[in-house]
């Protein structure tokens, strides 16, 4: 998939008018996960590059939150471990573009009255919403039901650091003239293979489903965090 | 049970567990058996940490040896300190020798005397005028360097980039003759496969590739390839393979 579509450093640096002192600040904060820097001899030397799509998005997203929000709140946010306890506020939520009611109503989470949910409901939502253009009614359920049963605290913390997808799958059966369709739910990182005879209905990646929960909720907030300044840090404009 | 927590100092051969600590302080043969978290810790003696430490402060002026990681705010070494896990510490000053075996996390890292780091350097200022090995990545907004040994990274990246010989003495700090020991025969240089930032200023360098927007090259530069974006010029001396002005 994107993986294939890789973008040099310098190309970053130069489409999106950052610096390499700006790009390495970013990484040592941990707002560019480890995992994107792809090194590769190239007859230029060792180079470094990224998934295209996703390194773009990201600069995209902190270059517009950079200046209202501390670089640390930032980095918190993306790279707090999350605990299944951490609660969401729901005002923030209906703001971020994946929040959707009826997924919300799928995912059986109760908003009414609520102010705040959990970071697990908060994925759960974000997944079905996701999948909700492409997968058939029982399907959302079934995506709903396997996040739920899977959720817990390490759960968070392994979609965090490594490469798990969910995968929508369905599979045409037929024997004696009747004929069926049943549907498959997987996490599995993004390179599983699965048999010819298995259609792939829709894929989405958690770690970055996760990831941009966080960071709407960030955003939502204004940079409030509190007495605990980060003194005289010098922070880029 | 107080709630107030317990200062403990060995000095002669001593053991002590872990556990939550004011202060501890080391002066002789001393071993901590577990995790350690305490406001102070010195150690000037023989000291061994077999757990993770977490501290407010802790200086070393002996020889010690941390099992785990060390995490602190303030972290001085001027004997000999051994960590074989990560350190975190916001402000490192080292003009002893200091090994660490998985990376150093700081702000601030000022290195007189020798450091050495498996994995990567991060911090937002790196200075030093000793002698460094980061086998990974060193990483900061501002890197200055006065060479005074020899030093080796895998990669260098930051903002500004400055490595000069050295020659240079700071105030108050026994600097010269500390220098020359760990530098062996007096040769100042530094080794690295990569150099990116913004403002890159060189001296005595080997370098595979130096990718920046402005870059000097100064005597004693032996550069494979050089891009740059902005500005290049080099000291007559320096010889570069290859450069390439990128847009």
């Amino acid at each position: 998939m994107d993986e294939e579509n890789l973008i040099a450093k310098k190309e970053v640096l130069r489409e999106t008018d950052i610096s390499y002192g700006q790009l390495y600040r970013w990484k040592r904060k941990g707002l560019i996960p480890e995992a994107w820097f792809v090194r590769k001899s190239t007859f230029t030397g060792q180079e470094t590059f990224f998934p295209r799509d996703k390194i773009l998005e990201r600069i995209g997203r902190i270059k517009a939150m950079k200046d209202t929000l501390p670089l640390d709140d930032l980095a918190d946010a993306i790279t707090q471990q999350v605990t299944a306890k951490v609660q969401v506020a729901v005002e923030q939520l209906r703001r971020a573009t994946w929040f959707d009611e009826a997924a919300v109503r799928e995912c059986g989470v109760d908003l009414r009255g609520a102010r705040s949910m959990s970071i697990a409901d908060a994925l759960c939502v974000a997944v079905v919403g996701k999948l909700r253009a492409l997968a058939r009614a029982e399907e959302q359920g079934l995506v709903q039901r396997t996040i739920r049963q899977h959720l817990d605290e390490s759960f968070l913390e392994r979609v965090a650091e490594s490469d798990l997808h969910l995968h929508l799958l369905r599979k045409k059966v037929a024997a004696g003239g009747i004929s069926a369709e049943i549907s498959v739910v997987a996490v599995a990182p993004l390179t599983v293979l699965f048999d010819p005879d298995v259609q792939r209905v829709g894929t989405v990646d958690l770690r970055n489903t996760l990831e941009r929960i966080k960071l709407d909720l960030v955003s939502g907030t204004g940079g409030s965090c509190g007495g605990a300044a980060s003194g005289n840090r010098e922070e880029e404009r | 049970m107080s709630e107030e927590r317990k200062s403990a100092s060995l000095s002669g051969a001593g053991k002590l567990s872990g556990g939550d600590y004011a202060r501890v302080s080391i002066s002789g043969a001393g071993k901590v058996a577990g995790n350690l978290k305490a406001e102070a810790l010195s150690i000037s003696g023989a000291g061994k940490v077999e757990g993770n430490v977490e501290a407010t402060q802790v200086s070393v002026s002996g020889g010690a040896s941390f099992g785990g990681s060390v995490t602190a705010d303030e972290m001085s070494v001027s004997g000999a300190a051994r960590i074989h896990g990560e350190a975190r510490v916001k402000e490192l000053k080292c003009s002893g020798t200091f090994r660490v075996g998985q990376s150093i996390v700081a702000e601030y890292v000022k290195v007189s005397g020798h450091i050495h780091v498996e994995k990567n350097l991060e911090a937002e200022i790196f200075k030093a005028s000793g002698a460094f090995t980061i086998a990974g990545l060193l990483s900061a907004d501002r890197i200055e360097v006065r060479l005074g040994g020899r030093c080796a990274a895998g990669e260098i990246g930051g903002e500004k980039i400055e490595i000069l010989r050295g020659g240079f003495r700071e105030r108050g700090i026994l600097l010269d003759g500390l220098v020359r020991m760990f530098s062996g025969s007096g040769v100042a240089e530094l080794k690295v496969g990569t150099v990116e930032g913004d403002d890159i200023a060189l001296e005595e360098t080997t370098a595979d590739v130096v990718r920046g927007k402005r870059i000097r090259l100064g005597p004693g530069c032996t550069v494979e390839s050089v891009e740059y974006s902005e500005s290049f010029d080099a000291h007559p001396s320096a010889k570069v393979t290859k450069k390439t002005k990128t847009d």
